[in-house]
């Protein structure tokens, strides 16, 4: 007979046999002890019941004492080896069986919280098909070289990183950013290996294969957060060092000084801290793990158990709580007509990054221009006769020089006139005066909440644009539920006064700050702290880097493909989703609270067994049963935050 | 030539188990560096690859009682 699949079977399944056949061994010996006068057949199957269930211990213990540890397997089989040399039988077997059956619970648990990600991992497809040589083959997805085209059929997921080089699909990003509604997809876009193909045939160009693409970057984030010890940890490690030692010569201690085998044995079974040890990392694991699967990274322990202390949170306006999508609302012209105001505005940001300087631009380019120019044909024949014209900036001048003033605006010089576009504070500085009509116009521009930029030729204001970013829908929810929690909310803009007061009241948040240029938004975290406030900051991750840096949390946005944001911020949104934001606190408030009750539950537990033990009240075999009890407690409690 | 294999462990029962998995490993020759953790069951290890190979870990592991997956 071919023993095999039994040996195989018996191997895989060790633990479950070995703890159920010494549970019923246990059983059977204590009945026939009880119930009958065989008592040195009952004695032979309690010692049985103990030798199958400790084998594997004392295996183990064999192993801590050789790599010089005192764990608790040393400790149990210590005590169950005492046992049976004081002729403590039931006792020995009963310690042992609750071990081994705590133990395998331990094991099958903890499996569920290591498995969390791993849900993740199997994402990610195979095989992949590439074109090579003007055919399709199926590869290993981590044999695609970066710069090769694959194919990727509706309702397949997408083996690799890469740009979309053909078609259009709408693609299920869940898996990378935790956004559940699909996002359209078409040439030049990003997709993430993992997410799943909904619509379309997408073809495309490989950025990274195998272990080398963002979702495998964040599943190894996220482990390396679940793995660095938070300070309540390392505090507990520092404590379990010198707690068993203690324990143990507590026990002889106490042997010596009572003569009392039983009450030395029964310490042992309470001389390893294992709640205590386990509680906070399993909160930890847990969280960190649920809300990766959620598009949210965090850092670590130490930032989960700081951003469970958030008292405050400070918002960047643009692309935080509004769309970071600047359009031009309206422009008036005082003097000259609206749009020739709007193509000197262009001129002299043109060369200009700001996102007012694009928006600026893209609405000049939208409107025909004042002058003779026809438009696009006439274009196409300039580059035909050589004459050299962009076309990506449209009939939009060169200015001949160009400044920025940070925060202000900007100066150009154009055909001999000097154009200047910027705030109050800009003219002000080059002493222009601003008509009433003007000042009428662009108070009235802010009190709607938008930025209102003023366009200066030779010292006299001409016209006025007048810009504005639409609020992300979700905004007043968010800040409200933020409020609800208990949590002060304060928006940080470069934007005047007006502008923010009106902004502020549309998403009905605490306070503003305006009119700050990049350095003064740390200036007022920094004030923030010293007031002893927690600080949350939420921005971008960029141009935000160094206000997340000062915040006691830093939360960056729209983090997926942005490496630099995922690894400064203490907490990165995947997706550009503001309704992640309460979730997050509210995960790392919860996790704080859950961390507390493991510690007060273990350190209870110890203290009670201690005086329990101490006054006789506890027997072995309860002490094991409880300490095991605990130790589950924690982790069933800790587990609640996977489905949090 | 240093090579850097990552295992995971998924039965790992107690924490101080995991220390004495990373120790056993520490002592195998070959090995530079060893990393055991208990709440994520990842092990990893930068190992040179001519004197410990990924087998001779695997089977390490393994005796001390526990199942090492290849990740």
């Amino acid at each position: 007979m071919d023993t095999r699949p039994l040996t195989r079977y018996v191997r895989k399944h060790r633990k479950v046999i070995a703890t159920s056949t010494s549970g019923l061994l246990y059983g059977g010996g204590w009945s026939l002890g009880y119930l009958t006068d065989l008592h040195t057949a009952s004695i032979a199957i309690l010692i049985l019941a103990a030798v199958v269930g400790g084998y594997d211990i004392a295996k183990t213990a064999y192993h801590e004492l050789k790599s010089r540890t005192v764990g608790i397997k040393t400790l149990v089989t210590l005590v169950a080896v005492g046992a049976i040399a004081i002729g403590a039988y039931w006792e020995a077997a009963a310690v042992v069986f609750l071990f081994s059956l705590g133990s395998y619970l331990e094991g099958r648990t903890m499996r569920k919280t290591r498995t969390a990600l791993q849900e993740l991992l199997e994402l990610t497809p195979d095989t992949a098909t590439v074109r090579r040589d003007g055919e399709l083959k199926d590869v290993p997805a981590r044999a695609v070289d970066d710069g090769e085209i694959v194919v990727v059929k509706p309702g397949e997921k997408i083996p690799v990183d890469g740009d979309v080089t053909d078609g259009e699909s709408a693609v299920n990003q869940a898996p990378v950013t935790g956004e559940s509604a699909p996002v359209h997809k078409t040439g030049g876009d990003e997709v993430y290996a993992g997410t799943i193909n909904q619509e379309g045939a997408l073809e495309v160009t490989t950025t990274g294969a195998g272990s080398d693409t963002t979702l495998q970057r964040i599943i190894r984030r996220v482990e390396k957060a679940q793995e660095a010890q938070s300070p309540t940890e390392s505090l507990i490690d520092r404590f379990a060092k010198y707690y068993t030692p203690g324990i143990i010569a507590l026990s002889i201690g106490a042997f010596a000084v009572t003569r009392n085998a039983m009450l030395s044995l029964t310490l042992l079974v309470i001389g390893c801290p294992g709640a205590l040890v386990i509680g906070p990392p399993v909160n930890i694991v847990s969280a960190i793990g649920n809300a990766a699967r959620s598009g949210v990274l965090m850092k670590g322990g130490e930032h989960l158990e700081r951003a469970g202390k958030i008292d405050l949170v400070a918002v960047d306006k643009t692309g935080t709580l509004t769309k970071g999508e600047t359009a031009v609302a309206d422009v008036e012209g005082f003097g000259v007509d609206a749009p020739e105001a709007l193509e000197l505005a262009a001129i002299a940001e043109k060369k200009s990054e700001h996102h007012l300087a694009d928006a600026i631009v893209d609405a000049a380019r939208e409107r025909p221009a004042t002058a003779t120019d026809g438009g696009a044909t006439i274009t196409r024949e300039d580059d035909a006769t050589g004459v050299a014209t962009s076309t990506e900036t449209g009939s939009i001048p060169d200015s001949d020089d160009f400044y920025v003033i940070a925060g202000k605006g900007v100066i150009a010089h154009h055909e001999g006139r000097e154009i200047v576009i910027g705030n109050r504070s800009l003219l002000a500085d080059h002493d222009v005066t601003i008509p009433d009509p003007v000042a009428e116009y662009v108070r009235d521009r802010e009190a709607r909440g938008e930025t209102a930029v003023h366009v200066v030729r030779d010292g006299t204001v001409v016209g006025v644009v007048a810009m504005r970013d639409e609020l992300r829908e979700a905004a007043p929810s968010v800040v409200q539920e933020l409020q609800n929690t208990g949590i002060e909310t304060v928006m940080l803009t470069g934007d005047n006064e007006r502008t923010a007061a009106a902004v502020a009241e549309q998403v009905g948040i605490d306070e503003y700050r305006a009119e700050l240029l990049p350095e003064d938004k740390q200036a007022v975290i920094e004030a923030f702290q010293d007031d002893d406030r927690v600080v949350a900051m939420v921005g971008d991750g960029i141009n935000d880097a160094p206000s997340l840096a000062t915040a006691d949390v830093g939360i960056a946005m729209g983090a997926a493909g942005t490496d630099t944001a995922i690894e400064t911020a203490d907490m990165a949104l995947m997706a550009d989703d503001l309704e992640r934001i309460p979730y997050a606190v509210t995960l790392s408030k919860a996790t704080r609270w859950n961390i507390a009750e493991n510690v007060s539950l273990a350190v209870l537990t110890v203290a009670i067994l201690l005086a329990g033990v101490l006054t006789s009240y506890v027997t072995l075999a309860a002490g094991m049963l409880v300490h095991e009890a605990s130790v589950l407690a924690v982790i069933l409690n800790g587990m609640r935050l996977l489905r949090y | 030539m240093t090579e850097t294999t990552q295992f995971r462990v998924m039965d790992f029962d107690c924490s101080t188990c995991a220390s004495i998995v990373e120790r056993a490993l520490t002592k195998v020759d070959g090995v530079d560096d060893v990393e055991v953790h208990y709440t994520t069951g990842r092990v990893e290890i930068d190992h040179d690859d001519g004197v410990a190979d990924p087998e001779t870990l695997a089977q390490t592991i393994k005796n001390q009682g526990y199942t090492p997956q290849f990740a």
